[in-house]
């Protein structure tokens, strides 16, 4: 697996060192799922293997049904696979744990809890006291630039501000891998490129190591250090290519620029041959 | 994006792996079994609960409870067996069932013109709709010595408090789904030229069918319930007073004998309908 | 079947109101002239000055007040216990396989039945005292609380449970932390189902057994022939029902502020 293709400048500062950390690095090997119901037994996932350094920002892209969403249940541990291992830091998981942190499509906020009940509720669950909760909790909002709707329940928000709340949700009991499972998808275009931004800063920041599962190819591309293509039905890994962008220039002028069209292309050449039928397997 | 076939494939996947929590139905040990016999197996494995209550109750009667008090399932069931078959139970039940089918078909009539002229003139609204915030919280059983009163102890005591027990949730079932109706379905009628006294008849309440059933299907079980509680207070015939009237002269074992017949023809009277309404409405 | 927001009771505008209380008003007034005039004999309908002179009687002199708290305390008890055993049985039914397997097929059975016919078998059980109406509420309550119990807990997004665990929560403490908010909002619908029944398992059994009660002192009018009484315990039995049905509406709206 070529691995130093996945280095660039992306973060200015001394980022490129994947090797030398070693929180939060997921290793999948030989991963297979097959699942069952009645006499119906459909895989749905085939010999996939892919190692995630620590502090990575892997894009997940491929056809729909290819099972990228059920790739990013198993690594948080809420499908358990037929066969292979996905480890953490080298210990193979044993069902969710607080070192992965999954971001949903459709938010699952708890609708009970106020903003602040939510983004709190980890660090209740991990024992921390009340004062520190509020304060902690309270930095993530502020991050989300959600100050001001501490108190105000799931429904009383948008979308895009359900979606803010579900990452400072997410971020506040500080896993150290974030899975995130089209979490703009359902968001209109403005928006998504906001948060977008906003999720690379964070990304900066925080130091996270981050599985990002789209159908969408620009996402993807923009986001990602490394983009990893899987073929449909059964799911596996077709290729990985490794994204070498000027970060440093604003928004406007990457995408017109020249290497972020070739990019894309390779990308979504690579994943057209999945999705025409001369490309079926 | 890529083929609907895939985007298909996935959700039952998805939702066995999900239910499997809620449905415990022994399915590892079912697939070894030849398929005819898998129907049997598996409502075998279904209704076990039912015969170890059943069990349990047979043998505390007449061992930690006197067999007078608890009469024994077997003995109960002979006995329900027995008023059908002898025809014992038959006048009571064709009271009953006509007390039901009277009630309920008022009610059937006049909550649907209720619900759907509400609805659809605000004057009727104004009239009608102070009674109805009026009687729904009040349990319509209660209502029973009011309609002894009037009409004295015996049919018409039991059909009053039927169709009025079976009249609100029809009218508010006819109501919400009259006023609800696609406004396109309203408008291309009179396109086409229907003039507009005709509207209720030709389109509301054809577009309310379906809600209108469900307010039967709800109004159903209701419907039993106001039935016994007029006869346990107000008659002398009718599968209610026979309960009482078994408990009255100390024959406990035909008193749960009646109860399962009563209960029996809920059943199948909710079960039926059920079965009908699928049968009738293929529309929807 | 919510009728406050068809029948718009709580509107302000004070023609509205007018408007939808003109009937009503017609009506009394009828009634009193018909009743006055003798135009329809007094045992079926007494004036309705006499039914209000009866029921402040009743009223001030405690006698409503006895009953009706009889009967109120009867109702809740019954519909308490339902209300503990129905949202225990339905939310481990939803959520633990053994305990789904033993209550679905009972449920099935159990829904069905016509409670009300059980009052001769109670009566005969536990006599005629306070025990066999709030077992026999309790009863009666048991199935829409239990059955809505069990369907809302079925129902709770599996996302949120998985979010839940994610962030920590053990598999013993997610019943309390998540399935059963998220399920708050069906358990209440069958207990808002359930409260009629409690109320009419209550009246009938005190109708048919005695023993106090609104029920009691309804059925009392009639065989004595006090048409008034009759009357006056209805009106007393409308505003229990109005009363409760409120109270739990007003329960709902504080719990689940969230919705």
């Amino acid at each position: 697996m070529n691995r130093t293709q996945a280095h660039r400048q992306h973060p200015p500062n001394a980022k490129s060192t994947h090797e030398t950390m070693v929180d939060g690095h997921v290793t999948i090997t030989e991963l297979e799922k097959v699942y069952e119901s009645g006499d119906e037994r459909t895989t749905a996932i085939e010999d996939f293997s892919v190692t995630v350094p620590s502090g990575e920002f892997l894009g997940v892209v491929g056809p729909s049904g290819c099972g990228k969403s059920t790739l990013l249940y198993l690594v948080a541990g809420f499908l358990e696979q037929t066969t292979g291992t996905i480890a953490v830091d080298g210990d193979p998981i044993d069902g969710p744990g607080t070192d992965r942190g999954v971001v949903f499509q459709d938010y699952a906020l708890f609708p009970w809890r106020t903003v602040m009940g939510n983004v709190t509720y980890g660090l209740e669950e991990k024992g921390v006291g009340k004062e520190e909760r509020r304060a902690t909790a309270q930095r993530f909002i502020d991050m989300m630039d959600l100050d001001g709707f501490e108190d105000k329940y799931p429904k009383e928000l948008s979308g895009g501000m359900k979606q803010r709340v579900a990452l400072a949700r997410t971020l506040a009991y500080d896993p150290k891998i974030l899975l995130m499972d089209e979490p703009f998808g359902a968001l209109d275009q403005p928006l998504r490129e906001s948060l977008q931004d906003h999720l690379i800063d964070i990304w900066r920041d925080l130091e996270k190591t981050v599985i990002f599962i789209t159908h969408d190819v620009e996402e993807a591309v923009y986001l990602s250090e490394r983009v990893l293509i899987m073929t449909r039905h059964p799911g596996t890994k077709k290729t990985t290519v490794g994204i070498d962008l000027d970060r440093t220039q604003p928004r406007e002028e990457l995408v017109l620029s020249d290497e972020y069209t070739a990019t894309k292309n390779d990308v979504w050449q690579s994943l057209r041959e999945e999705t025409t039928p001369g490309g079926e397997r | 994006m890529c083929g609907n076939r895939f985007g298909k494939k996935r959700r039952p996947e998805e939702n066995a792996e999900r239910m499997s929590y809620a449905d415990f139905r022994l399915e590892t040990v079912v697939e070894t079994i030849p398929n005819p016999l898998r129907r049997i197996v598996r409502f075998a494995f279904e209704w076990i609960p039912i015969a170890i209550v059943a069990g349990l109750w047979e043998l505390a009667s007449g061992t930690a409870v006197s067999s007078e008090i608890l009469p024994p399932p077997s003995a109960v069931f002979a006995v329900s067996w027995e008023l059908l078959v002898s025809g014992r139970i038959l006048p009571h039940l064709q009271v009953s069932l006509y007390r039901i089918g009277v009630g309920l078909g008022l009610s059937i009539v006049v909550g649907v013109a209720l619900g759907v002229g509400m609805a659809r003139v605000k004057p009727i609204e104004n009239f009608f709709e102070v009674f109805l915030a009026l009687i729904y919280p009040v349990p319509k059983a209660a209502l029973v010595p009011l309609a002894i009163l009037w009409l004295g102890v015996g049919t018409e005591t039991a059909i009053l408090i039927v169709f009025l027990a079976c009249l609100l949730p029809i009218v508010l079932n006819s109501y919400n789904a009259a006023q609800n109706v696609d406004r396109n379905l309203l408008w291309s009628a009179r396109m086409m030229g229907m003039p507009a006294w005709k509207l209720p008849i030709k389109v509301v309440v054809p577009a309310t069918i379906p809600s209108i059933l469900t307010g039967i299907r709800q109004a159903i079980p209701i419907a039993f319930i106001a039935l016994v509680s007029a006869e346990l207070i107000a008659s002398n015939r009718g599968v209610g007073f026979e309960i009482l009237r078994h408990g009255q002269i100390g024959n406990y074992t035909s008193m749960f004998a009646v109860l399962v017949v009563i209960s029996g023809t809920a059943f199948v009277a909710v079960r039926g309908y059920e079965w009908l309404e699928r049968r009738v409405v293929t529309w929807t | 079947m919510d009728v406050t927001r068809t029948v718009g009771l709580d509107r302000n505008d004070a023609i509205a109101a007018a408007k939808s209380i003109y009937s009503l008003v017609l009506l009394l007034l009828l009634w009193e002239f018909v009743a006055q005039y003798d135009m329809v004999h007094s045992y079926f309908l007494p004036p309705l000055s006499d039914v209000l002179a009866t029921f402040y009687e009743l009223t001030a002199d405690g006698t409503m007040l006895e009953h009706a708290y009889l009967t109120f305390r009867r109702a809740m008890a019954g519909l308490l216990l339902a209300c503990l055993l129905g949202i225990v049985v339905g939310v481990l039914a939803a959520r633990n396989r053994i305990v789904g397997w033993f209550w679905d097929p009972i449920i099935e059975v159990g829904y069905p039945v016509p409670v009300i016919a059980l009052v001769p078998v109670f009566m005969f059980w536990f006599g005629t005292g306070d025990l066999p109406k709030i077992m026999l509420v309790a009863v009666g309550c048991f199935w829409p609380v239990a059955i809505n119990a069990r369907n809302a807990t079925r129902e709770v997004d599996e996302n949120l449970v998985w979010s839940a665990r994610m962030m920590g929560t053990s598999d013993r403490r997610l019943l309390r932390r998540v399935v059963v908010p998220a399920a708050a909002p069906g358990i209440i619908s069958g207990v808002q189902i359930a409260l009629p029944i409690a109320l009419i398992v209550t009246f009938v059994f005190e109708m048919v057994a005695g023993g106090g009660g609104l029920g009691h002192l309804e059925i009392q009018g009639v065989r004595s022939f006090e048409s008034a009484q009759v009357y006056a315990s209805l009106i007393a039995i409308m505003i229990v029902g109005f009363t409760l049905d409120r109270g739990l509406r007003y329960l709902r709206g504080r719990l689940l502020a969230w919705t």
